[in-house]
């Protein structure tokens, strides 16, 4: 039981990373940013080449070059994000949501298959694991790297959620999310707060991709495909656009994962989860924290 | 003003694709019927997986074909004097992939295929190529589902799910395994073994079935089904599904301090999965057909690849080079390039000489005897286990 807790908890972290990047998006400019899973794949990817480029680490250093290229990663895939908006979401602005979603669709397989052509279609193995004593918590096994990886995903959620509440900037996304023309009306440099919150969402499911290389030790061109639909599922039932909503979902869609496999076997898990889903929308269509009420972001 | 330039230039790009694409096939006409010719290079079709997760495993398909093919040409080549001609056409282990190449060999006019390795891949294809006529040698996909159909112009030369799963009953048995958890990654060829494995296990009765349980491929966390594994706490895991998920699984399964043995199935033998796993992969069992580095007497056939290829050959480049010479041998046997003509004379061979040993195809068109062996992962490496069922 309770290492079925701490399973779901930790898989739960993983999603609830990516989904803030899939709420942010959505609360400010109303856009399914389809390619944030890749985005992902891709944090995955440039830290697998900086570690490779650095060359053999002793075992003793690997967890500070961990973070290191970590932050490195995270640097570049908010780029990439500010790039990607820039690029295939802005011209688009005015036009229909659907040719938007259509745009996302296709960076999403743009990023797929620009890093099979560049890094290659076969799996990497990462060159740096993340190995740790294991010990025993309330009859569940837990180990320290896991403990690592939770602690630096609840430092960015807190961080994130610091940036949004208590500062100008933050404030402005929120102002943007409620209404975007009144934002711009009041001064708002609408254009920069979108950009900085694709480097945030970005950013955050680059963090995610290293994390995950560290930890399960294979990356693939197409690792950030199911995780991001996950993801985006966890958005969803923590009600799409606010933050607060996004980290719980993520958390209630990995429970409901770990808890679904136990009751009705792996090969049930993925039909027990998006029933779950769909009950929850016919029943409560905003999500869990969606409501009308409560302002996004 | 700006519309009008944009859509000009559109314009231009469409005009310069449709020139290009004509230029490159020849056209859509002069396809599709070729498969009477009766001169010019006899063509050979091959549909595997050169991109995406499998793309390895193709390339010592692909390989250990061409092989084959450059061998016999120098020889003579077939029906008095006419070259081998190998397409090679990717299959990415997925069925619209997969379909799509098959059309395109088929109205390139090949004569027989010789490709085939994820069986949910090639099951959509089998029905192309029937229509088109022509013969399919499958090298490495062995679902039974490939043959239930029972089309005639399906041949098998690896062993099949139900063989495998003979084989890795008989070693839990000689080995004492008591206990068994059976997970499958719910693809055709997968799901197959366990089902087939599941059956035999029940009709024998002296070993037991704790757990048989999927997961989702592509994934990479598999903390739920490793804490289904560990509450059963069984001696053997036997996961059938392919190398990447298989690696993820071995590694999560120690991590998770499990101590029974693992046993995986042929789509798992590849170099990658020890490296995915880490050290955890020490002492993995696999269930496979011969690999050259475990066959006495391939290493001549093991120097001709490496010369000619720069590489070692690995999985399925023996399969591959077998097949394309059942081709030829069939092809030479039936004297003329007509499906019917081939088939009958591939279901006349008695006792050609392959890697898996002599080759005679039952009535169902899979071999006699699967020729499936037991492998373990020594030093990252697999080589033939000492304990053999």
């Amino acid at each position: 039981m309770t290492q079925l807790i701490w399973d779901g908890l930790f898989v739960g972290s993983f999603y609830a990373l990516i989904a803030l990047g899939y709420s942010m998006v959505y609360g400010i400019i109303k856009l399914l940013n389809f390619a944030h899973g890749d985005i992902y794949m891709l944090g995955a990817f440039i830290g697998f080449a900086l570690l490779t480029s650095m060359g053999g680490i002793p075992a003793s250093l690997s967890l500070v070059a961990l973070l290191g290229v970590l932050l490195v990663s995270m640097l570049l895939t908010g780029g990439v994000g500010v790039l990607i908006e820039r690029l295939a979401y802005r011209p688009l602005r005015g036009a229909p949501r659907l040719a938007v979603l259509i745009s996302a669709v296709g960076v999403s397989f743009s990023l797929e298959y620009g890093i099979a052509a560049i890094a290659g279609p076969n799996p990497r193995a990462y060159p740096v694991r993340l190995e740790g004593g294991v010990f025993q918590v309330l009859g569940a096994r837990v180990s320290l790297p896991q403990i690592v990886l939770m602690l630096i995903a609840a430092g960015l959620m807190v961080a994130l959620n610091f940036y949004i509440q208590k500062t100008s900037t933050g404030r402005a996304m929120r102002s943007i999310a409620l209404d975007a023309n009144a934002s711009l009306l009041m001064g708002i440099n609408v254009n920069a707060v979108i950009t900085r919150t694709f480097f945030i969402g970005s950013a955050l499911a680059g963090a995610a991709g290293v994390m995950a290389g560290a930890y399960y030790g294979k990356i693939d061109f197409l690792m950030g495909f199911i995780i991001g639909l996950k993801a985006f599922t966890a958005a969803v039932i923590g009600g799409i656009g606010n933050i607060k909503g996004a980290m719980l979902g993520g958390l209630v869609l990995g429970f409901v994962e770990a808890f679904g496999s136990q009751w009705f076997g792996g090969q049930w898990r993925d039909v027990f989860s998006f029933a779950v889903l769909i009950l929850f929308l016919t029943l409560r269509p905003t999500g869990i924290l969606g409501e009308r009420v409560t302002e996004r972001m | 003003m700006r519309i009008g330039t944009r859509k000009t230039i559109l314009l231009g790009i469409g005009a310069a694709m449709v020139i290009t694409t004509a230029g490159c096939s020849g056209g859509l006409l002069s396809s599709g019927s070729s498969d009477a010719t009766s001169s010019g290079p006899v063509k050979l079709g091959m549909v595997v997986p050169l991109s995406g997760s499998s793309a390895p495993t193709g390339a010592y398909m692909k390989n250990g074909a061409q092989l084959a093919v450059d061998e016999i040409n120098k020889a003579g080549g077939v029906l008095k004097g006419r070259k081998l001609e190998l397409m090679v056409e990717d299959e990415a282990c997925d069925a619209q992939q997969a379909v799509a190449s098959a059309n395109k060999v088929v109205s390139a006019g090949v004569v027989v295929s010789v490709g085939g390795y994820c069986s949910g891949a090639t099951l959509p294809t089998l029905p192309i190529f029937q229509k088109a006529n022509v013969p399919m040698i499958i090298p490495a996909a062995n679902s039974q589902e490939l043959v239930k159909q029972g089309l005639a112009n399906v041949f098998l030369i690896n062993g099949t799910g139900k063989q495998q799963s003979t084989t890795a009953l008989a070693f839990m048995k000689k080995s004492g395994f008591a206990t068994v958890a059976l997970v499958d990654d719910n693809t055709s060829y997968s799901k197959d073994i366990t089902t087939e494995t599941q059956a035999q296990i029940e009709k024998d009765g002296s070993v037991k079935v704790l757990l048989n349980t999927s997961v989702t491929a592509g994934e990479s966390d598999y903390s739920a089904v490793v804490g289904a594994i560990m509450a059963k706490n069984p001696a053997l895991v036997y996961w059938t599904g392919y190398y990447q998920e298989g690696g993820l699984i071995i590694n999560q399964l120690k991590k998770a301090g499990f101590t029974g043995k693992i046993m995986v199935a042929d789509g798992s033998v590849d170099p990658s999965l020890a490296k995915i796993a880490g050290a955890g992969a020490e002492g993995v069992f696999a269930t496979m057909t011969q690999t050259p580095d475990t066959i006495k007497g391939a290493e001549k056939w093991i120097a001709n690849y490496k010369a000619k290829f720069n590489s070692d050959p690995g999985p399925y480049s023996t399969q591959a080079y077998d097949a394309v010479r059942v081709a030829a041998k069939a092809i030479e046997d039936a004297g003329s390039t007509k499906g019917a003509d081939i088939i009958k004379a591939l279901e006349a061979i008695n006792g050609f000489s392959m890697f898996s040993g002599p080759l005679k195809f039952t009535p169902e068109h899979t071999l006699t005897s699967g020729g499936f062996v037991i492998l373990v992962i020594k030093d990252g490496k697999f080589i033939l286990n000492s304990v053999q069922p």
